[in-house]
């Protein structure tokens, strides 16, 4: 038996003695960290980079004339190199068994209830999942799941296309936003009625935060697209030249007959019911997969 | 890396006419679709009114005059957008992405994401599985609501993410430092103690004072009642007990010279291997082949020696022939011997099984079996077994680990544990007094009631190609508690389901009624199944909500009353401690209790129980034998399927012997 030290490459070097009496990393049992990381702004960095790609044609008219061609093309390029920057970034943190698990597993689910939901008649009840495990697993473990969801199901399902670093990021936002809700810490020891009123206090705030998000949401994902969807020549059409107050007024009519009346008001309900309806039982089982299992 | 797939193309195309139609729409009613200056002007097709809008949106106007040329000139200038949608839709239909997570998924600065989205597509045939097991157990519930069918689901997934979690954790997966090990002493715990004490522990439990040395080339035997830290012991040694189950463990742990408290599964994957439980959970490659080759691939061992390997090891268990086989297509006994395969690949000195034959008929137990006695006395391997079958053992267990109360006592070969359950079971001291020597044969029964309480008529299931319930045809008479014997795809299960779910009319007779013709809520007054997989019918927080919600099918009952009955409890207030728990918090046997009392609160004239006994020890099975008693008081009718003989001689009244789809000749139980 005495090749197994030796059986594999990788096992050339030993473990020195004084990296065994560093304590060791407990990630697996990743716990929100308080203090903020240099990951922390490189997230904070990139989202706001890409929100500035998002509102790409409210930026066009501050650049020099001869520039302006190039804005949407920076937009495009900027959102899929974001997406790798901060994968990059949260590849080193989620790199446990668990996490990768869960994500990978989740995301499964995610992408086929955004399939199943396409069948019948768009109904969006991603979301659920979303900020539901946004809440529990935290904001950076939200926004990969965002990702990874909406990349699955694209490659699935086939709907794939420019839209999709658009839609991964917003997807991601999603999670993300649930991760960095308020959380009451239990500050007084509670009894069982306490517990079941912060309970119901939870789902309601989630549930509000399902309709902010579904309509930011459908808000954001309008404005990149505005100027492609509509192209030139109607009066809600983007023009580069024009004050921002009439392109504004322009993005909220096209805005609101696109989506916002439409697909947001389904999907804001669909999370509302949906997350009234498992939120309970589903946080449940999101929490006890930190905790230990029955032996 | 390039393959041609229709279906994404056919998507883009779709998706890009979509595109087209919705420009000119918006053209058509933002007053773009007249003809613009310098185009000339075509034939005028629609003059609608121009609809000037106020306030902000003062520079818009709808509608207006719509040309041929100006729909024309919206179609053609949504071209360029729609022509890169479709050329996505060609990338996506000729690359093959999952080949690239595949490959980014061993090395590299993704390896995190690509191996999330090589399980995300390999956990896709295991959702659809999960959606049709838990629809029918919804059904069996006759439950419509929709997290009856979201929550089984979910939990199921979550179960599916934590067993692949910690088989990953324990192959070295994220594994930052190498630990080499010392074959001479794999396992040595010194005054240890183990508890649950940072997590909120409800139980209390705790094992302490464990002093246990073992050798290599031995096999060892941890036995010990459910719920009294069999598996919890065995991942003390895997380290899965003190690093990913939230355990806290006290004195010393060393195993193969490693400190257990401060090293990780992870760290020891070159000579630790663990076999899980549910070995099919924990499978977390797509093929035979990447799986048994797992462990090496995520230290980046270059694929031609990893090749070599995972050949060796298969030849060695005699599996070579499952080695291109897709991880779904593999049978109960074949998955073991796979994850067995999958534990060896780094040629541990310390191999942990937990409980590997409770899937298996009898064959493939033999298989298992012979193949862990050969790694232990053969190949020099030291193996600790998590076990309560431990008759199988018998004769190759060189020392018994047994667990009693808070202690643990280490047996030689020779004085094996006294209270072994494969023994002769107690019989439940409250089996109804049934005359034995009644009815030697169904005819037997008829002749005591005149009406039997059911009939199944002629009843065949078809799963294709094979007929795995082959014109089955019995009655049951009232107060009767069946057994139904056979061993593992004799169509046991399958014949259960059928009963309780008849697709053909006038295959199930219960109370002179056809079963298929009823509805959702006659159907479950007149029968209930218990499933195998009876956690598919649990879908609130608290046990106190489950029994609620049964409650509603039926106006007086109490779900409650009947759960506290069926483990032994005279009121419910004794059983109160029970009802705000989650209900997966509870231990097998109350989980399968309350179940039943789910399935009695239609008061079901015939109740069917599958598999009552799966995965329990002598405490638990006792519980239910009882808890099966006290159910034929509840309906008229018990009927139980079991491969487990001990179990029906000592309860049934009747035994069914099933063999390949087939009524074997009713055989009389011999008191």
């Amino acid at each position: 038996m005495s090749e197994i030290s030796t059986a594999a490459p990788g096992n050339s070097s030993d473990a020195p003695a004084d990296r065994r009496a560093r304590p060791s990393r407990r990630t697996d049992r990743a716990r929100p960290r308080r203090s903020i990381r240099w990951t922390s702004w490189i997230l904070g960095g990139g989202s706001l980079l890409a929100v500035a790609a998002f509102a790409w044609p409210f930026f066009v008219g501050a650049v020099p004339a001869d520039a302006q061609v190039a804005v949407p093309i920076v937009a495009f390029a900027l959102i899929p190199a974001l997406i790798v920057a901060l994968a990059l970034t949260l590849d080193r943190e989620m790199y446990t068994a668990k996490t990768v698990a869960l994500l990978g597993v989740l995301s499964a689910v995610g992408a086929a209830v955004r399939i199943a939901g396409a069948g019948v008649g768009g109904v969006e009840a991603v979301f659920v999942l979303l900020i539901l495990a946004g809440r529990v697993y935290g904001a950076r473990f939200g926004f990969l799941l965002g990702l990874l969801t909406i990349a699955v199901s694209s490659l699935l399902w086939g709907g794939f296309g420019p839209w999709t670093p658009f839609q991964m990021f917003a997807c991601g936002w999603v999670g993300a936003g649930a991760g960095l809700l308020p959380r009451w810490q239990n500050a007084t020891r509670q009894n069982s009625s306490g517990q079941r009123i912060r309970a119901t206090r939870e789902i309601l705030l989630l549930a509000a935060y399902g309709v902010v998000a579904s309509y930011l949401f459908g808000l954001v994902m309008n404005l990149w697209f505005w100027p492609f969807a509509v192209g030139s020549g109607t009066d809600i059409s983007y023009t580069a030249g024009a004050d921002p107050g009439q392109n504004l007024a322009s993005f909220a009519l096209y805005s609101l007959v696109t989506s916002t009346l439409t697909w947001d008001t389904v999907r804001a309900i669909t999370t509302v019911v949906g997350i009234a309806l498992v939120g309970p039982a589903v946080l449940a089982a999101l929490r006890r997969a930190r905790l230990s299992p029955r032996r | 890396m390039f393959r041609l797939r229709l279906a994404p193309l056919r998507a883009a195309v779709v998706l890009a006419a979509g595109f087209v139609l919705l420009r000119v729409v918006y053209r058509v009613v933002f007053g773009g679709a007249g003809a613009g200056a310098g185009t000339g002007t075509g034939p005028l097709l629609l003059d609608m009114p121009l609809l000037r809008l106020d306030g902000p949106f003062s520079h818009i106007t709808l509608f207006g005059p719509i040309t041929l040329v100006g729909l024309g000139n919206a179609a053609l200038s949504a071209l360029p957008v729609a022509a890169v949608i479709v050329f996505f839709g060609l990338l996506n239909a000729i690359i093959n992405v999952q080949a690239l997570f595949a490959r980014g998924a061993g090395r590299g600065p993704l390896r995190a994401i690509s191996r999330s989205l090589v399980i995300a597509w390999a956990t896709f045939p295991a959702l659809l599985e999960s959606v049709r097991r838990v629809r029918v157990a919804r059904s069996l519930r006759g439950e419509r609501s929709i997290e009856s069918l979201l929550v089984p689901i979910f939990e199921q997934t979550i179960e599916r993410a934590l067993a692949l979690a910690a088989s990953m954790e324990t192959r070295g997966f994220a594994a930052t430092r190498v630990v080499t090990g010392v074959c001479e002493a794999p396992v040595v715990l010194r005054d240890a103690g183990l508890n649950f004490g940072a997590a909120p522990d409800k139980t209390g439990w705790h094992l302490d004072e464990l002093n246990v040395t073992l050798k290599p080339a031995t096999l060892t035997v941890i036995v010990g009642a459910t719920g009294s830290g069999k598996t919890s012991l065995l991942h003390s040694m895997s380290g899965l007990f003190q690093h990913f189950y939230d355990g806290t463990q006290q004195g010393r742990i060393d195993i193969a010279g490693a400190d257990r408290a401060r090293t990780p599964p992870r760290d020891t994957a070159g000579f630790v291997g663990l076999v899980a439980q549910n070995v099919r959970l924990g499978f977390a490659a797509e093929t035979v082949h990447d799986e048994i080759g797992f462990a090496l691939a995520v230290r980046s061992v270059a694929p031609p020696i990893v090749h070599a390997r995972v050949l060796e090891v298969a030849a060695r268990l005699k599996i070579e022939h499952l080695v291109d086989r897709s991880i779904d297509q593999l049978s109960a006994g074949e998955a073991s011997l796979v994850a067995i395969a999958a534990a060896l690949v780094n040629h541990p000195i310390l191999l942990l099984v937990d409980e590997p034959l409770a899937d298996l008929d009898t064959a493939a137990r033999d298989r298992v079996c012979a193949v862990l006695g050969q790694l232990a006395h053969e190949a020099g391997v030291c193996v600790v077994i998590a076990e309560h079958n431990t008759r199988e053992f018998n004769l190759i267990a060189d020392a018994w680990l047994q667990i009693r109360g808070s202690r643990v006592h280490q047996l030689s070969a020779a004085d094996r544990p006294a209270d072994r359950p494969a023994g002769a079971l107690p019989i439940p001291r409250s089996v109804p007094a049934i005359d034995a020597t009644r009815g030697g044969s169904t005819g037997g029964i008829a002749a005591v009631s005149a009406v039997p309480l059911a009939s199944i008529r002629q009843l065949s299931v078809l799963h294709r190609p094979k007929l795995v319930v082959d014109d089955v045809s019995f009655d049951i008479a009232t107060g009767e508690l069946i057994a139904l014997r056979g061993s593992n795809g004799a169509g046991k299960s399958s014949l259960l389901r059928a009963i309780a779910l008849p697709t053909d009319a006038e295959t199930v007779i219960v109370g002179g009624l056809d079963v298929r013709s009823l509805k959702r809520r006659a159907r479950r007054q007149a029968v209930g199944l218990v499933p195998e997989n009876f956690d598919d019918l649990l879908f609130t927080i608290t046990v106190a909500e489950e029994c609620r919600r049964a409650d509603r099918t039926l106006a007086g009952a109490s779900t409650a009353q009947t759960f506290a009955g069926l483990l032994g409890f005279d009121t419910v207030t004794d059983a109160a401690h029970l009802l705000q728990r989650h209900p997966r918090d509870l231990s097998a046997g109350e989980r399968l209790c309350l179940v039943m009392a789910i399935q009695l609160a239609a008061r079901p004239a015939l109740l069917l129980v599958d598999e009552p006994t799966r995965g329990l020890d002598l405490g638990a099975r006792t519980l239910v034998s009882a808890a099966l008693v006290r159910a034929a008081g509840h309906s008229r009718a018990v009927l139980f399927a079991t491969h487990d003989e001990d179990f029906a001689r000592g309860l049934a009244t009747r035994t069914l012997l099933m063999h390949h789809g087939r009524l074997s000749v009713p055989c009389q139980v011999l008191s």
